[in-house]
């Protein structure tokens, strides 16, 4: 046995003798993205199995680290998403990283979602730095920053989507612009030359982007992504360039061990390490952080914020106009300047009874993580809206509406599809060929509930772009994904003090 | 924004993600019963990933759970 391990060991020593004659390094980047706080394992949608926890990733991570030099980094998007972030405005997700170790980030879309002042706080708060070389207008964020491991220079730029302003509320990135990817790399890498032996860009792009990427852009040679949540199992090799991303939410730690002699990668292999729970140990100092904020969570979700004089009905919504209903599409067309709004009455998921309101009951009556979207449609798709919406009355389909700023009458015994009768907007006779403006969620914008509607207004504004901005398509007024519905009600609600909106008769039905 | 969907074609809005493709597509509950989305290289997507421009995406049964035959 002493035999053995005396072999073993001169073994080891020959490895290490040779690896160094020939100059060779081995080093790992350690990597996330798209974590948007979920700091606790979840199972995921359609799945059985508990996934992810950072506290379960953390531990993972350090174990990692210990093996061989490593870079912990992060490509953007970690601040905004589950409550367990949104109600600290991510800050707890910097202690977080904080406390892990990172290297550095990459700003995502998702990161402008607070507005420009919140980001900036968390930036001053990370320990590590913050990129965004493409970025003009927020200089806090550097373009790059260069890490030395084992002698070797590594460069990390960052880099984030073009279309940010496309996916946050305009306000939220005034005066920022938003400057071409590709051609900030193509700069950054000339003034990195002689620099830096290695290029890493940390991308919040997308995976369909990053290829396009490494195809155009000489002289990267390891692009770890973000944004499109894609599950890269193995690096892959695009002209040149070693693309990764370890999917999200923190399900995955991506592992990259790169092999460099003079300053060249020779040799690279990746994979990803789920994170599963029940296989793993958690990092102790992180869980008490997860848990404290889990806390403040719950406080923060038991406090009262108002007081409802009557009792809300949420559990109507599917049958006829509620006050809850219309107090809901009121906040949303007010929110959002529309002309009318129609939510499907199944996005309402309770009520509430008369008496103080917490947090948490708006958190239960709205429980999805909705936005509000606002979109011209003619009198006619309006009609087309609301005859689809009371198409499956009898079964008290989600899809029946709760609505604002209008209000109509319906049939239950006409045929479907010829049941609505008279529809009015702000008092006045609907016109077939007018363009209202309609506020709704991206559920229903997106076709949810079978709602059509929207969906051919959106087909029929296929032209976007950013003008100032803003985001301008023919059809499209209004898109704020930075905000959830529940918690644009939740500010409402702050402000008002006191809600007791009526049933006013915005939907009738007609009884023969 | 147009994308497509096991070949089919979708219109989604700008910022909109792989959830809103799946809705708009009416596969939602393709997800629930177990299948995933993946892009045209075979990789898992998340559900809130972003969607792009002219994005492939494909609903399949989890390529873990069939044989290599089917791939």
């Amino acid at each position: 046995m002493r035999r053995l391990n005396a072999v073993i060991a001169c073994l080891f020593l020959f490895v290490l003798t040779v690896s160094a004659a020939f100059g060779d390094s081995e080093i790992r980047i350690l990597h996330i993205n798209d974590f948007h706080g979920f700091a606790e394992p979840y199972r995921p949608f359609g799945s059985d199995e508990m996934l992810g926890g950072i506290s379960y990733l953390s531990e993972v991570a350090k174990r990692l680290r210990m093996e061989k030099p490593s870079l912990l980094l992060s490509a953007g998007d970690m601040i905004q998403g589950n409550t367990w972030a949104n109600l600290f405005q991510g800050e707890s997700v910097i202690e977080l990283m904080n406390t892990m170790g990172f290297d550095a980030m990459v700003v995502g879309n998702h990161e402008f979602d607070f507005g420009q002042e919140v980001l900036k706080k968390r930036v001053s708060e990370a320990k590590s730095p913050v990129l965004g070389a493409n970025v003009r207008g927020l200089e806090m964020l550097r373009p790059y920053v260069i890490k030395e491991l084992e002698g070797i220079k590594i460069a990390v730029i960052g880099v984030v989507t073009e279309d940010t302003p496309l996916s946050t509320h305009p306000r939220n990135v005034t005066g920022l612009e938003f400057l071409s990817p590709e051609e900030t790399l193509r700069e950054c890498i000339k003034e990195l030359r002689g620099k830096a032996d290695i290029i890493v860009v940390l991308s919040h792009l997308g995976h369909h982007a990053d290829r396009a990427l490494a195809e155009r852009v000489k002289g990267i040679d390891v692009i770890v992504g973000g944004h499109s949540h894609t599950k890269v199992e193995k690096p892959v090799l695009v002209g040149g360039t070693i693309i990764t991303q370890a999917w999200e939410h923190g399900k995955a730690l991506g592992v990259l061990d790169l092999t460099v002699a003079d300053g060249k990668i020779i040799k690279f292999n990746g994979r990803l390490e789920e994170i599963m729970p029940s296989l793993v140990k958690k990092d102790q100092v992180v869980s008490e952080i997860v848990e404290k904020y889990k806390q403040r969570v719950d406080a923060l979700l038991n406090e009262e914020i108002g007081e409802a004089e009557i009792d809300l009905d949420g559990e109507n919504v599917r049958r006829r106009e509620t006050n809850l209903g219309n107090l809901i599409a009121d906040i949303m067309r007010q929110a959002s300047g529309a002309d009318v709004a129609i939510i499907n009455g199944g996005g309402i998921r309770t009520g509430i009874k008369k008496g103080n309101v917490k947090v948490s009951d708006i958190y239960s009556v709205l429980p999805f993580d909705n936005y509000i979207v606002a979109i011209k449609l003619t009198g006619r798709q309006i009609r087309e809206a609301l005859e689809h919406s009371v198409s499956a009355i009898e079964e008290d389909a989600g899809r029946f509406p709760q609505v604002s700023g209008l209000t109509f009458s319906y049939s239950r015994s006409a045929e479907r599809g010829s049941r609505v009768k008279e529809v009015s907007v702000s008092g006045k006779q609907i016109e077939p060929d007018k363009e209202y403006t309609v506020a709704t969620n991206d559920f229903l914008a997106a076709g949810g509930d079978g709602y059509r509607a929207f969906g051919e207004a959106i087909k029929a504004s296929s032209d976007f772009s950013v003008i100032g901005g803003m985001m301008k398509g023919e059809r499209i007024v209004y898109s704020d994904s930075s905000r959830w519905l529940k918690d644009i009600v939740v500010e409402y609600i702050k402000a008002k003090k006191r809600v007791s909106p009526p049933v006013e008769g915005r939907i009738k039905e007609m009884v023969k | 924004m147009r994308a497509y969907i096991n070949g089919r074609s979708v219109d989604i809005l700008p910022g909109m993600k792989v959830k809103h493709a799946l809705i708009n597509a009416g596969l939602m509950r393709e997800i629930e019963s177990g299948k995933k989305v993946y892009d045209e290289w075979g990789n898992e997507l998340g559900l809130d990933g972003a969607m792009s421009e002219g994005m492939r995406i494909f609903v399949k049964e989890d390529i873990r759970n069939t044989s290599p035959c089917q791939r």
